[in-house]
């Protein structure tokens, strides 16, 4: 079991790695960036020429190894899930259809972003304010109780269906609903690339880190409130702490409490 | 000085100096204020509280004056379930509360080592005397170790523990950690961060210590539940603190038959929760004073300072399953002790749709996927023949949810139709308490919504079923059977039924 998760999560590297890479080797692929349709005509003509630049075919193309590029950290937990509650000759199905539903639900979302974004950047050729719209719009969606609906969501582990027909569309479901509670956690945040020009590629490994460390956390109650990577630099920092002073542990024919008793306050972090 | 927690029913009379010394001490933590951080309710909120139903029982009032916020952070709502520091954490808390119980019983002049003694219901099912009697042993009221909300297995109040239905085959978990894909939970649980409450119950954590906890708290309704049916109000009922006495002692008698049984080395169990992120493990002590613990540091008995009057090991459930396979039990012994973790985990077979719990029992059926079945038989008859560990079968009961933790049920399988499934043991699967269930059904809290999987280790059953070859049929039939009926309005739901199989 341990070598088959080693061999799933190596697959999940491969397919994240190339979608990394193929930008930078095959130039007709680009992941969308838009900023080159800054164009000053009215609207529906702008659109129109914007589409000229960026034809539907090229943004999809595009649109797609974005999320390949992003998602797979995102999708490796539920994607296990998936496997390990399958049959074993239905695993590479079942994880298959799940991840055409999860792809459908982003590319569907990814019309209305891109849309989105085009129109803000037709709409302002001022790149830096559309960047820092977006920005504004993701920080107040991440403080909001709806983005911990969706976090909620994405921490969820449903049944499926072992056999036959129910069991694809078990798959295929948990697909479309895990990737729903995903666009609904992170489609601001999947602005800032479009909007951030020659530093999209930064910007979107910097939105995938955030993204996959704020999915370190639990699920919690709805509340607005801030919320981020902080468990994930709790690890950094309980790490460099142990390695900077390790503890001393029990033992040694040491009283038990002398080590571990404090004179206690509250842990004002915790 | 090492202390030595000893077996209540063992210690003399139903009202024997510790159990004394223990119900004044419960009643000096009971009249402090919720916000003393040694105060009986603070302890209890630690392992966890949900104010409705405090309030309901009368553990909380307007009056009350709440600890602060950062104390309530920092201290309660921290008992850890489905998670690999369920016994670690659990050990810490149990020598915090000792120690605060000792401070109280020395400061009234009682013994310095006076130690918290367990119930091993194993050998004494009914509940100690001193806890099920509303007066002192003088014969007037105010008894602190009784409490009204104690409903017992049948919800009539008589408390006890039906001995043909706990069963101690944890032991038999060659490994601590277990995994979550099905296959065995191991004996201490899988591994979580910090987990007030996490998916999968280990071997332990699902028998004896959740059934006893639903059994002894048993409920009247949904919305009245036992105090020990709840994690939320376990922590009120002193009881509670003699049976997680026998739990922590299960784990030493775990760790010392045989040897070759040890806790794990991963330095994320180690260290803890707090060193990947989480909360850390902090109890209140005696003086203003805090204990913050890991559960490497929880490990050794003798570093800790006490120890149990008894530790000795029932026979081992795998050395009686390999001689039914036809095996010889010189050579059963000898692969009981070389056998660990399985590494291989494949889904053998489940039902096709969700149960709905209510009423007297619910039925459903399992199809076994052919080519796994018959790669199961084929272990199977290797085994016999090689001396081979042979393949371990899971029963899951996969996203059980609801609203009462009360709900306790037996499974059974391939009963006779018609026929009464007490009058077939050798069928029971395992028995299930839904303690946590409530909590873990909210769509939006730690859970997710996903509630509680139960992983029952039918390895025997499906032996049998292998050697008069009713496996062929490629279908098991299951049975669940509430110990009382279950209410409509508890919702109880089982997303999926599945069986694993487990082997190297």
């Amino acid at each position: 079991m341990w070598s088959a998760t080693r061999r799933f999560s190596g697959w999940l590297v491969v397919t994240n790695l190339a979608a990394w890479l193929l930008p930078l080797s095959w130039s007709d692929l680009t992941i969308p960036a838009l900023c080159s349709a800054g164009l000053r005509t009215p609207l529906p003509d702008s659109f129109s020429l914007a589409l000229v630049f960026n034809s539907p075919m090229q943004l999809a193309w595009g649109w797609l190894l974005m999320l390949a590029a992003m998602t797979p950290p995102l999708i490796a937990a539920p994607l296990r899930h998936v496997r390990e509650r399958s049959f074993a000759h239905r695993r590479a199905r079942a994880m298959s259809l799940f991840v055409v539903g999860y792809g459908a639900v982003w590319m569907i979302a990814g019309v209305g972003l891109q849309v989105m974004a085009l129109a803000a950047q037709l709409a302002s050729s001022d790149t830096l304010m559309c960047l820092a719209l977006s920005a504004a719009a993701a920080a107040l969606w991440q403080v909001s109780p709806a983005k911990q609906w969706c976090l909620n969501r994405c921490h969820r582990r449903p049944q499926l269906a072992a056999f036959g027909v129910p069991a694809d569309r078990a798959a295929f479901d948990f697909g479309l609903s895990h990737g729903a509670a995903c666009v609904g956690a992170c489609w601001a945040l999947m602005l800032l690339p479009l909007f951030a020009g020659q530093a999209h590629l930064l910007t979107m490994l910097a939105v995938v880190l955030f993204a996959f460390a704020e999915r370190l956390e639990n699920a919690a109650p709805l509340a607005w409130r801030c919320r981020g990577p902080g468990k994930a630099l709790r690890i950094i920092a309980a790490q460099a702490r142990m390695h900077l002073a390790p503890r001393t542990t029990g033992g040694g024919g040491q009283p038990f409490f002398a080590g571990l008793v404090t004179t206690g306050g509250p842990l004002e972090d915790c | 000085m090492a202390s030595t927690r000893r077996n209540i029913w063992e210690l003399g009379s139903d009202w024997a100096d510790p159990i004394l010394w223990y119900a004044r001490g419960v009643k000096a933590m009971k009249r402090r204020a919720l916000d003393d951080r040694t105060s009986w309710r603070f302890y209890a909120a630690i392992h966890g509280i949900f104010p409705p139903l405090w309030q309901q029982y009368g553990y909380l009032s307007s009056i009350d004056t709440p600890p602060s916020q950062a104390d309530r952070n920092t201290y309660w709502n921290q008992c850890q379930h489905g998670s690999w520091y369920f016994l670690p954490w659990h050990r810490g808390y149990l020598i915090a509360f000792e120690a605060v119980i000792r401070d109280a019983v020395v400061a009234l002049g009682g013994p310095n080592d006076w130690a918290l003694p367990y119930w091993n219901y194993f050998k004494q099912d009914a509940l100690p005397p001193a806890f099920a009697s509303a007066n002192w042993p003088d014969g007037t009221g105010d008894n602190p170790l009784f409490v009204e909300q104690r409903y017992g297995p049948n919800g009539d109040g008589n408390v006890f523990v039906p001995l043909s239905e706990v069963n101690m085959n944890a032991l038999g978990e060659p490994d601590f950690e277990g995994v979550s894909s099905g296959g065995s939970p191991g004996f201490g649980g899988v591994a979580t961060g910090f987990a007030h409450g996490g998916r999968v119950h280990g071997a332990i954590e699902t028998q004896p210590h959740d059934w006893v906890h639903g059994l002894v708290g048993g409920g009247l309704s949904p919305q009245e539940p036992g105090l020990m049916s709840d994690p939320d109000t376990a922590g009120l009922d002193p009881i509670f603190w003699l049976h997680h006495a026998n739990i922590d002692r299960l784990w030493e008698v775990w760790r010392q038959n045989p040897a070759t049984h040890v806790d794990p080395s991963k330095a994320n169990w180690i260290n803890g929760p707090a060193s990947t992120g989480g909360h850390a493990f902090i109890l209140p002590m005696p003086g203003g004073q805090s204990l913050t613990y890991t559960p490497g540091q929880m490990s050794n008995l003798a570093t800790l300072g006490y120890n149990y009057d008894d530790l000795s090991a029932p026979p081992s459930p795998l050395v009686a399953r390999l001689e039914r396979l036809g095996i010889g039990v010189t050579e059963a012994t000898a692969i009981a002790r070389r056998t660990a973790m399985a590494k291989t985990v494949e889904l053998l077979g489940a039902n096709t749709e969700s149960i709905r719990l209510s009423g007297a029992e619910a039925r459903t059926s399992i199809a076994l996927d052919p080519a796994a079945r018959n790669r199961l038989s084929t272990n199977l008859n290797e085994a016999a023949r090689t001396s081979a560990v042979p393949d371990r079968v899971f029963l899951n009961l996969e996203n059980v949810r609801g609203i009462s933790d009360a709900t306790a049920f037996n499974v059974y399988i391939n009963v006779p139709e018609g026929e009464n499934p007490a009058n077939h043991p050798d069928h029971l699967a395992g028995s299930v308490a839904l303690f946590g269930v409530r909590k873990a059904s909210a769509a939006d809290d730690k859970h997710a919504g996903d509630g509680l999987t139960y992983v029952l280790d039918i390895s025997g059953i499906i032996d049998r079923l292998h050697l008069s070859r009713a496996i062929e049929a490629g279908q098991i039939h299951v049975l669940l059977v509430p110990r009382n009926p279950v209410a409509d309005e508890a919702q109880i739901s089982i997303g999926r039924i599945s069986v694993f199989r487990q082997s190297n």
